[in-house]
């Protein structure tokens, strides 16, 4: 079986792996290997004969082929209406042709396969809304996505990214010790700003355990002193873990079904230590997904449900607004035309709608906020989702992708964009960059600092 | 007074004076220099990809670019290696103020050296997701004082007749404060010291008659209160001057250091961390060290830790 040093069908199980991946610059020589690298037809099928059940047997089968999710697929939309760009031909044409082939598929067809789960379907799930049967074409390439990345398809930064949450239980080389460390000084940093401020570690009992995203404590740590000061102001009993505070998850997006389970299993092990009354997690969409939505299914949990009650953070945002915890000043509400990007993570994929606009009637002043069109459940993916966004090879269709959301804002005239999501974030971010239509944009904490009342007892003399 | 000086830079004609204020300090106190680049902001998500803050293109990480970077400081500096040895690059990725502050915090110096604001429009995509200058981002936060020279020198560091310091009675100040006085007393400058302090038109709630006079007997106030805060720690000082003046805070600074010829001008910022984000809003600091043709340090309640 031919496989090469880079590309190949193992995951990352040593730093010094990673580290050897890393310094292959952009993936060169990792997908000159992946050329050449050979399919494992017997362990394909075996996979797909344990794994592939009911659920997406019905659903490959009884797609019509009516095409009625072509016009809910932004990609679809952007391609001069490619029919290679329905959500049912790119299912069908890669996943049904591995069950229908048993698994007798080549290199050729996998590396088509691989561009197609991941520079084709950001796996927001929209087609699913639309499809009169209900089938859920973005589930099923998450699906392909697992088969795919066992037998070693899979882009080179996702490769790396499970390679980091395996090693570090994080998507960023970021150990435990630089985590205490970034939040001490943090709290150092802010303490005099807002008097008492402290970012408690490893409280056990505590009412909030609070986990978050590696890259704020990576790049930007301003991020957990902002959470650290609204819990502060809200006067809540919150708690970071030690270890066990990475609620985000590339592993998913590549694929790693075995890293997905030790990853939520790691921030599960910290609620069950810590024992917290609940658990609220950072704003990111596809962190949500996966260890509060999704986790506890990989990591068989029979309840469905994390080992404690677990929210999102805008939940907890709308939450500490609406009983008076945080007290937002009228005079300082957003007096600009705003707009809110709905992440499909936790928006269409986990029913928090009502609860983002909640907010936005606390902070944005009556006849700012603009709505997206189509917004809510139907809102289009941000264009960077499912790992899209940090997919070298793919970046020229990921750009692309942005178009969708770049003529949703320009439509509504904002100039700022609430974001309340990392990979939105990034997403438009990045189609500032690239289109320059003049707009900000912005997680909900910095928004909510700016505007919040700080009670008389915590202000700074 | 410095064993360790940071020189954060950005490579760009905006650092060109700092360059030669840092080596001319690392060369008079023996120190060592840091000569300090991030030339790379995080884009694309969890990507491997950053984007080269001088020349805009997305570049991937390697060790080769690393030691290009390197090369490029070095080229940079070109004729100011030769005033010390004791000098070493340090380069890395991230958003510029951050990676200046966790660096400083790594290695504990006793003066960090900036230039002025690039203003470049280059990095347009940077400055709007993160709001406020780097300057005014590092000088808020860092653990020792933050020398801003954003103009040719004036004179030598050592060779002042003027030091101009204003105070807004805040603990930043009085951080300031100490660093004026330990740089008089330390170098046995012989100069002046003026402590300074502006009214802002908010302060002063005029009635509608007698608004000079009323102005007037707030200034003579203030100057007892500068006196009686300063005057314990000014023993041995033969020329210290305290002046009080209303009008726009930073305005104010600026044309009194103008009046006296400052070779040095020192703050104590005292800006809460989230009014510097604030749209449209520029600090008193961020004002004077675009505008001034001296030298400015910036010292914060960290930097009066570090003095101590």
């Amino acid at each position: 079986m031919l496989e090469g040093t880079l590309c190949n069908k193992h995951p990352i199980r040593t730093e010094q792996a990673l580290k050897a991946l890393l310094a292959d610059t952009g993936g060169k020589k990792y997908y000159e290997e992946m050329k050449s690298l050979d399919v494992d037809r017997p362990l394909l099928w075996n996979t797909v004969e344990k794994t592939f059940k009911s659920r997406m047997r019905t659903w490959l089968e009884i797609c019509a082929h009516c095409g009625l999710c072509a016009d809910s697929c932004f990609f679809f939309r952007i391609n001069d209406r490619d029919p290679q760009q329905v959500p049912a031909y790119k299912i069908q044409s890669t996943l049904g042709e591995i069950i229908r082939r048993k698994g007798n598929v080549d290199n050729t067809f996998m590396r088509m396969a691989m561009e197609t789960a991941w520079a084709k379907c950001t796996c927001c799930n929209r087609c699913g809304l639309y499809c009169p049967h209900g089938i859920d074409v973005g589930a099923m390439f998450s699906y392909l996505r697992g088969l795919l990345y066992q037998q070693g398809f899979v882009p080179w930064e996702l490769k790396i990214g499970s390679g980091m949450h395996r090693i570090y239980h994080a998507q960023m080389d970021v150990t435990d010790e630089e985590f205490a460390e970034t939040c001490k000084w943090m709290a150092e940093e802010y303490q005099e700003d807002y008097p008492g401020l402290t970012i408690p570690m490893d409280k056990t009992g505590a009412d909030i355990l609070y986990t978050l995203n590696a890259r704020e404590v990576k790049h930007y740590p301003e991020a957990l002193a902002e959470a650290a000061i609204l819990f502060h102001l809200a006067g809540e009993d919150w708690t970071v873990p030690r270890s066990g505070w990475e609620l985000t998850n590339l592993a998913m997006f590549a694929g790693d079904w075995e890293a997905c389970k030790m990853q939520v299993e790691h921030v599960y092990a910290a609620i069950e230590r810590l024992k917290p009354k609940r658990m609220v997690g950072t704003e990111c969409g596809h962190a949500h997904r996966a260890t509060v939505v999704e986790g506890p299914y990989w990591a068989g949990r029979k309840s469905g449900s994390p080992p404690v009650e677990s929210i999102h953070y805008i939940e907890w945002v709308a939450e500490a607004l609406r009983t008076g915890k945080l007290k937002i000043d009228p005079k300082k509400r957003i007096k600009e035309r705003v707009t809110l990007q709905d992440s499909c993570n936790y928006i269409r994929n986990n029913g928090l709608k009502e609860v983002a606009r909640e907010i936005i009637g606390y902070i944005v002043e009556p006849g700012y906020f603009v709505e997206m069109s189509p917004n809510r459940e139907h809102n289009h993916c941000c264009g960077g989702g499912g790992g899209l966004n940090g997919i070298g090879i793919f970046r020229k269709q990921r750009n692309k992708a942005l178009i969708t959301k770049r003529d949703q804002i320009i439509e509504t005239g904002a100039t700022l964009v609430i974001a309340p999501c990392h990979n939105c974030w990034d997403a438009i971010r990045d189609l500032e960059e690239k289109y320059c239509i003049g707009i900000r944009w912005s997680f909900l904490k910095t928004l909510l600092i700016d505007r919040v009342e700080v009670p008389e007892h915590l202000i700074m003399r | 007074m410095f064993q360790k000086i940071l020189f954060a830079t950005c490579l760009r004609e905006a650092c060109d004076h700092a360059a030669r204020m840092a080596f001319d300090l690392a060369q008079k106190y023996d120190a060592h220099l840091y000569v300090f680049n991030v030339f790379g902001m995080p884009t694309h998500g969890y990507s491997q990809v950053v984007t080269d803050l001088i020349t805009g293109d997305e570049v991937v990480l390697n060790e080769e670019y690393v030691d290009w970077v390197k090369e490029e400081i070095a080229e940079y500096c070109n004729q100011l290696l030769k005033k010390t040895k004791k000098y070493s690059f340090e380069v890395t990725i991230g958003f510029p103020h951050r990676e200046i502050l966790r660096f400083a915090r790594l290695i504990d110096p006793d003066l960090i050296i900036m230039g002025g604001s690039t203003g470049d429009p280059e990095v347009s995509t940077y400055k709007r997701s993160i709001a406020g200058s780097t300057v005014q981002r590092v000088a808020k936060a860092a653990p020792c004082p933050v020398l801003v020279v954003g103009y040719p020198l004036p004179a030598f560091w050592g060779e002042y007749s003027n030091v101009v310091f204003g105070t807004d009675f805040s603990n930043a100040s009085d951080a300031g404060f100490e660093f004026a006085l330990r740089l008089l007393r330390e170098q046995k400058l012989d100069c002046e010291l003026h402590v300074f302090h502006a009214l802002s038109d908010g302060v002063i709630q005029t009635g509608d008659t007698n608004a000079q006079e009323e102005i007037r007997d707030h200034i003579g106030k203030t100057k007892q209160q500068i006196k009686q805060k300063y005057d314990p720690w000014m023993e041995g000082l033969k020329q210290y001057f305290v002046e009080v003046r209303k009008g726009l805070p930073a305005l104010e600074i600026l044309k009194y250091a103008d009046e006296k010829h400052a070779d040095l001008i020192v703050l104590g910022p005292h800006t809460k961390k989230w009014e510097i984000i604030a749209k449209d809003h520029t600090s008193i600091f961020e004002q004077v060290i675009a505008r001034s043709r001296c030298p400015v340090v910036s010292v914060n309640r960290f930097a009066q830790g570090k003095q101590d």
